[in-house]
């Protein structure tokens, strides 16, 4: 994990296997980054639920809605995998300073990047559902 | 095709015709676009078949993954006009100072989505293969901007050293020659006729080349000589590239290098 990280964790939490994380459609801006353990990234579609993607140590998730700014609903829910799962919350303040100093055309690109992060990841799930 | 229909605080108002190429997969660029109007569609081409990514309207930017790319990596994805369009387009110049000043636990995050959109878009490759079998590309319209791209050199003068790829055992110093222009696919080079002196320079010969180019960064490359032109004052060889280690990150360099700026 990226030192830099460590600097701005401003609570730790264990989740026991399978136990939610984020819940999908559910409203939060929070970062969190995985520190021990992996938890899973999973969408609700037509045949059920469905992983698009596993993370792992060191691995940051929840960034979508923050990079956004905030409105949207979160886009997938994170479930604890493999045993436990230790996750630590960053520090919310530091991270709107941070973005506050970008200068607005980056965040115009910073947020393109998660329109097509949201968008194509709601595309291969209706692929996967297709087939 | 293209056509440049306005320029203000540089940015440009590009204009594209239904079916013509705005960005290229595997290219390399920075440059960013955004829709004015019409319709552009994103895809990737994988083993021969379009695998379609999104379809974008006005509003709407596309080139920020290339920009955002710490790597600096090539075009993760086509996109080509899927009618008449208009695209500002700007060089984010300006950007990439004020982005290297964003907040390091900004950019480690940023990174993230990025890798993660980047695998999603490989997966959707395998998925429309498993599916259809792929989809062929439509036929006709070839991308205007290939043969330009193909051809495309770059008018330099700059020194380098060059010596036989096959060179006798404890080899002769290196010889010195001008580049007069390079491309991806070769260069020209300019030699005094003295230098023929020292070792053949016919059709066929492969020499090593050492340069700097004149954005401070090494070349070294392994080219073929494969026309000749005697002019007053130096002789002039074409030669092509035998090969771009990509290890050395050599295709990145003049890909920068020879980018349009």
């Amino acid at each position: 994990m990226h030192p830099a990280l460590h600097s701005y964790i401003v609570e730790e939490t264990t989740y026991s296997d399978s136990d939610v994380i984020i819940e999908e459609g559910s409203k939060g801006s929070w970062i969190y980054v995985i520190l021990q353990g992996a938890a899973k990234v999973k969408k609700r579609t037509a045949k059920g639920m469905i992983t698009i993607d596993t993370l792992r140590e060191g691995e940051v998730f929840g960034e979508m809605v923050f990079l956004e700014g905030g409105k949207s609903p979160r886009s997938a829910s994170i479930i604890a995998a493999e045993g436990k799962v230790k996750v630590g919350l960053l520090d919310t303040q530091k991270l709107i300073d941070d973005y506050e100093a970008v200068p607005s055309e980056l965040r115009t690109l910073i947020g393109s990047l998660m329109f097509k992060l949201r968008n194509t990841t709601s595309k291969v799930c209706s692929i996967i559902v297709a087939k | 095709m293209r056509k440049d229909t306005g320029q203000t605080h540089g940015k440009k108002t590009l204009t594209f015709e239904k079916g013509d190429l705005i960005i290229k997969q595997g290219d390399y660029g920075i440059s960013i676009y955004k829709i004015l109007s019409g319709k552009v569609k994103i895809f990737r081409t994988y083993n021969g078949a379009e695998v379609p990514l999104a379809t974008l309207e006005r509003g709407s930017i596309i080139g920020e993954m290339a920009f955002l790319n710490k790597d600096k990596d090539v075009r993760s994805a086509s996109a080509r006009a899927l009618e008449d369009s208009e695209l500002e387009v700007w060089h984010p110049r300006d950007l990439v100072e004020k982005y290297a000043q964003t907040s390091v636990v900004l950019k480690i995050i940023i990174d993230q989505a990025l890798s993660r959109l980047l695998r999603i878009n490989r997966f959707m490759d395998q998925l429309a293969v498993k599916k259809r079998g792929g989809k062929r590309p439509p036929e006709g319209k070839e991308d205007p901007w290939s043969s330009t791209r193909e051809f495309y050199r770059k008018k330099v003068d700059i020194v380098c050293q060059y010596k036989p790829a096959l060179g006798v055992k404890g080899s002769s110093p290196p010889l010195t020659g001008r580049i007069k222009d390079i491309s991806m696919g070769g260069l020209c080079l300019e030699v005094v006729p003295k230098n023929e002196s020292a070792t053949t320079h016919d059709v066929g010969d492969t020499f090593h080349i050492d340069t700097v180019l004149p954005n401070g960064q090494d070349l070294n490359v392994t080219a073929e000589i494969v026309s000749v032109t005697k002019r007053p004052g130096g002789v002039r060889f074409g030669m092509k590239f035998k090969e771009l280690p990509d290890y050395y990150g050599t295709k990145k360099t003049l890909g920068f290098f020879l980018m349009p700026t």
